[in-house]
């Protein structure tokens, strides 16, 4: 095959990978900008079949949940991504990080039947904090996984300039490493929050859903995820259009959190050299 | 797969202080307990589906993989039509995603101007960070109805009158809520993550071999060929590999336009279907506890995170012994 | 010296969340003096009444009770019952009542009826209005599988005025557990031996259909009827109503064709017997312009209570829907119970206890 040949189909193959996206994208905002209003945001639903109402409660309680999740990823990940890059050489080490690689493949449904088994039928009751958990078993593999490639890249002479110091190692890590490596390390906390906010299935499962305000970490809870699969499956117009919007809002945080992680590690690559 | 240097291991400390001892002491128990936990997520997940699931796998053993029955009033419980859908769909996608995927990944690594690099990959990424349920909503409102009404006949016209294959694209009776629709946007979901660790894989192909090649007066088409993809297949493989665990475990898009199983399993991919996590996502809530629907579906569960994990498993080794080989080469290119 | 900082302060807050969850759990008890206010409750399952009790329970709670925020999800009466037997919510909501397996799983539970709807059969046939006159042979026809297409003599028969198009029915059905479909194929079994003698089918929330495609609750099934050419299924009237889509005059007992809307509803209705079995319907009624696949649709209590609040507000919502809630109902075409129903439901309603003591609908919905 002729060179000029072969790039024709590279190019022709990068532009229809590449095409979906631009569709994808541009569908939503098409449909979901007319909706978006002050009472979307701020109003709990109308009684259907009558204008007006929001879904507030939704964008409450991905954040109530998904800032659980935050909260409860956080320091597992952090500090088994401190032991791969600081502390482990071994064969446990090893086994932890593949591990947590092959974790990261997890079925978002089976996130939900182990918590649906283990939580929510055990305590009778489905809740925000049941959610966030099956959110934690799905975004805890990205922060270790993706913090450790972080840490790692903080320079050896940072560290070694500290211990020579006379400083101890954990000390070392703490006031030296982490420091260094902060803004890679709130890139892998943003992508794994977008990766929370998207997930539908776990919540399906262990908040129920609801359509009201609720800040109870025990009582159902809605999200964006949840009002999106529940308004898109009815055949209710206006709940249609609804959820383009609640789709389009998901959508823009989403991406504005991978993106704008991507901007972080630019930057803190930068500023490692 | 890091391509950073060993830090471990750095930084211990000299004659250090007792407070300094028993600080690193504490904090090396710590940090081990919490990598430790990591590998007990696994077993937990394990070890909750498999209790979870007993007293269904005890009762039907292994012919319920085989049994197309399931009548929850009976507690008559067969899986295949199930297993066959998410075969099928995963099957449908990466026939569909890797060889664009491929392409994308070549088109990054060979021909792509080095200004647009970093946005298409920014791209790429963004693709993979769009949530399910917003492909399934877009599923039902544009890839159905396209579906039902202009690909599906045409494709029924087309390569549905090839006698033998063509018995894959007949008929039309759910006028786009079916098995190929479902393996279609799937597809569109695992490219981004095919084509990203491709292009990783591809760019660790050793320059060296590659301008060897071209200074010999190769074109381009037979360095891929001859010099790229043989050296890169087995990270390749991996790459798809791991595409196919993230559609095999795909819940919400899948179930979105997947159509439903209708009493039975017909040659078409126009028909209606389901699969397994779509299964359980939408028989969960009604699963009584007494009986054994609920044992069934966490039973499912468990062959479904058995499968997925076991081939990223698979995957992750494939690419790692990929680029142990090439980063092997690499050194003995350059001694 | 700020990374340890930092853990605290997500310690501290994980703390201050887990403790505020056990706080807010408990009940809220409002000023002892003033109205009761009612608490929050949550229910879940069928979705065949859910567009009437969307309205009911927020009516409900701007008309009466303020601070009784009623969390429905209507996933289907199968799991409704599953998660009430489970007592993973308040009530559930189910349009079939309980068999004699599932009253035992759950003893004491109440099965108390609200509304009055339609099962209708709705189409997306283009061409074809609104009222195409279905018999009872030609609905089992359909859902058999052996009336394929929709100038089948079946239909032609009785619909001379229309003109049907030669394509194929695609049938559309219940996924999940439903209550809907335990109305439907109890109708089906009725009129057809085929479908009652079939192991099967017969008469079952869940039923193995010989074909056709699948939907998620009335919504689901709702929403594929109205994008799929030429499909038919079963579906609450309101949700056909409300959604634009066409749908049948069934054939009565008497001869003659009635179209489901709140007038024939109601006459069916009239037929309600006490006390609720597993047998209770009012289908194929004999009353004169009764719509043939008629029922009535079940809220799932407890009648022993453990908290009061939650109780109050219980007893207070089934009162005021019962007595008060028939413009609701109405507004969202349905029908409310006949007057003769109020009686033996109030007794019902009287058996609800916390600790032996009954509980009685409080001023807020007496007046």
């Amino acid at each position: 095959m002729t060179n000029r040949a072969f790039t024709i189909l590279l190019w022709s193959a990068g532009i229809l990978a590449l095409l979906p996206l631009g569709f994808i994208v541009g569908y939503v905002v098409l449909k979901g900008v007319g909706i978006l209003s002050i009472h979307f945001f701020t109003k709990t639903p109308a009684i259907v079949g009558q204008p007006g109402g929001g879904i507030a409660q939704a964008f409450l309680g991905s954040a109530l949940i998904v800032g659980m999740a935050t909260l409860f990823s956080i320091p597992l990940g952090l500090l088994a991504a401190v032991y791969l890059a600081e502390y482990g050489t071994g064969r446990f080490a090893t086994v932890v990080r593949f591990l947590s690689e092959v974790l990261l493949s997890t079925p978002s449904i089976v996130a939900g039947v182990l918590v649906w088994t283990v939580v929510v039928v055990r305590l009778h009751a489905f809740s925000a904090f049941a959610g966030a958990l099956a959110i934690t078993v799905l975004m805890w593999p990205i922060i270790a996984r993706a913090s450790e490639d972080v840490i790692r890249l903080v320079p050896i002479e940072l560290r070694e300039a500290a211990t020579a110091l006379g400083t101890p190692k954990w000390k070392v890590v703490l006031r030296v490493v982490l420091p260094a490596a902060a803004s890679g390390l709130t890139n892998t906390v943003l992508l794994a929050v977008a990766r929370g906010l998207g997930e539908t299935a776990p919540v399906l499962l262990t908040s129920l859903g609801s359509e009201f305000i609720n800040w109870s970490p025990g009582k159902p809870t809605d999200t964006l995820s949840l009002r999106i699969y529940h308004y898109a499956l009815s055949p209710v117009k206006s709940w249609h259009d609804i959820a383009w919007g609640a789709a389009l809002s998901l959508l823009a945080i989403v991406l504005v959190l991978s993106i704008g992680a991507r901007y972080l590690v630019a930057r803190s690559k930068k500023g490692a050299q | 797969m890091s391509l950073t240097r060993n830090t471990a291991g750095a930084g211990t400390p000299l004659a250090g202080s007792r407070r300094a001892r028993l600080g690193d002491v504490l904090t090396n128990r710590i940090v081990a307990v919490a990598a430790a936990a990591v590998a007990a997520l696994l077993l937990l997940i394990i070890i909750v589906l498999a209790t979870g699931g007993s007293k269904a796998l005890a009762r039907f053993g292994f012919g319920f993989f085989t049994s197309t029955k399931w009548i929850p009033t009976e507690e008559i419980f067969g899986a295949a039509p199930y297993i066959f859908g998410t075969l099928i769909t995963s099957a449908i996608a990466l026939v569909l995603a890797v060889p664009v995927a491929l392409g994308l990944s070549l088109f990054v690594t060979e021909v792509c101007p080095k200004p647009l690099r970093t946005p298409i990959a920014v791209l790429s990424d963004m693709l993979a960070a769009i949530p399910s349920v917003v492909y399934g909503l877009w599923g039902i409102f544009v890839m159905v109805p396209w579906m039902g009404a202009t690909l599906e006949p045409f494709l029924g016209r087309t390569i549905g009158k090839v006698p033998g294959f063509g018995t894959l694209f007949h008929g039309n009776p759910n006028g786009g809520y079916n098995i190929f629709t479902a393996g279609v946007i799937l597809a569109v979901m695992i490219l981004p993550i095919i084509s990203s660790i491709s292009r990783e894989v591809l760019s660790a192909v050793p320059r060296d071999l590659k301008d060897g090649a071209y200074a010999l007066g190769s074109t381009r088409f037979e360095v891929v060929r001859g010099v790229t993809l043989p050296f890169a297949r087995a990270g390749l493989v991996g790459a798809s590999v791991l595409g196919l665990g993230r559609a095999l475990g795909e819940t919400i898009a899948v179930s979105m336009v997947i159509g439903g199983f209708s009493g039975h399993i017909g040659f078409s991919l126009f028909n209606g279907g389901d699969s397994i996590p779509s299964l359980i996502a939408s028989n969960f809530n009604e699963a009584t506890s007494a009986g054994l629907e609920r044992s069934m579906l966490v039973a499912l569960a468990l062959i479904l995170v058995v499968i997925s994990l076991g081939f990223a498993a698979l995957a992750r080794l494939l690419v790692r012994r990929a680029n142990r080989q090439m980063r092997a080469s690499f050194a003995r290119a350059a001694a | 010296m700020r990374r340890v900082k930092a853990v605290h302060l997500i310690a501290g807050l994980v703390v201050i969340a887990l403790v505020g969850a056990a706080c807010s759990s408990k009940v809220n008890n409002g000023g002892s003096s003033s109205a009761f206010k009612g608490v929050a409750l949550s229910g879940a399952g069928a979705t065949f009444p859910a567009p009437a009790y969307d309205a009911l329970f927020k009516t409900f709670q701007s008309q009466a009770e303020s601070s009784a925020a009623v969390n429905y999800q209507a996933v289907g009466s199968g799991a409704g019952i599953t998660q009430i037997t489970s007592k993973t919510v308040d009530f559930g909501a189910s349009d079939a009542p309980l068999k004699d397996s599932e009253a035992a799983g759950a003893p004491g539970l109440l099965e108390i009826p609200t509304v009055l709807g339609a099962v209708v059969l709705a189409y997306n046939a283009p061409g074809v209005p609104t009222g195409l006159k279905l018999t009872p042979e030609a609905i089992s026809g359909i859902f058999l599988g052996k009336v394929k297409f929709w100038d089948d003599a079946a239909i032609k028969s009785d619909n001379s005025g229309v003109t049907l198009p030669h394509k194929e029915i695609v049938s559309v059905h219940r996924k999940d557990s439903s209550g809907t479909t335990f109305v439907f194929t109890s109708y089906l079994s009725k009129i057809s031996t085929d479908w009652a003698n079939n192991p099967k089918l017969g008469a079952a929330k869940s039923v193995t259909w010989p074909s056709g495609l699948q939907g998620d609750g009335n919504a689901g099934v709702a929403q594929k009827i109205g994008s799929v050419k030429y499909s038919i299924g079963y579906i609450e009237l309101a949700y056909a109503l409300s959604n634009t889509i066409t749908y049948a005059s069934v054939k009565a007992p008497s001869g003659d064709f009635v179209a489901p809307s709140i007038d024939s509803v109601t006459a069916a209705g009239a037929g309600l017997t006490f006390p609720i079995g597993p047998k209770t319907n009012v289908l194929q009624s004999t009353a004169a312009g009764a719509y043939p696949i008629s029922t009535t649709t079940y809220l799932l209590v407890y009648k022993d209570q453990t908290d009061k609040d939650k109780a109050q507000t219980l007893v207070d919502l089934i009162y005021w829907i019962e007595h008060k809630g028939a413009d609701s109902a109405k507004s969202q075409n349905y029908a409310p119970l006949p007057a003769s129903a109020l009686t033996p439901i109030d007794a019902l309603i009287a058996q609800i206890t916390v600790n032996g003591t009954p509980i009685t609908p409080s001023a807020a919905v007496k007046a």
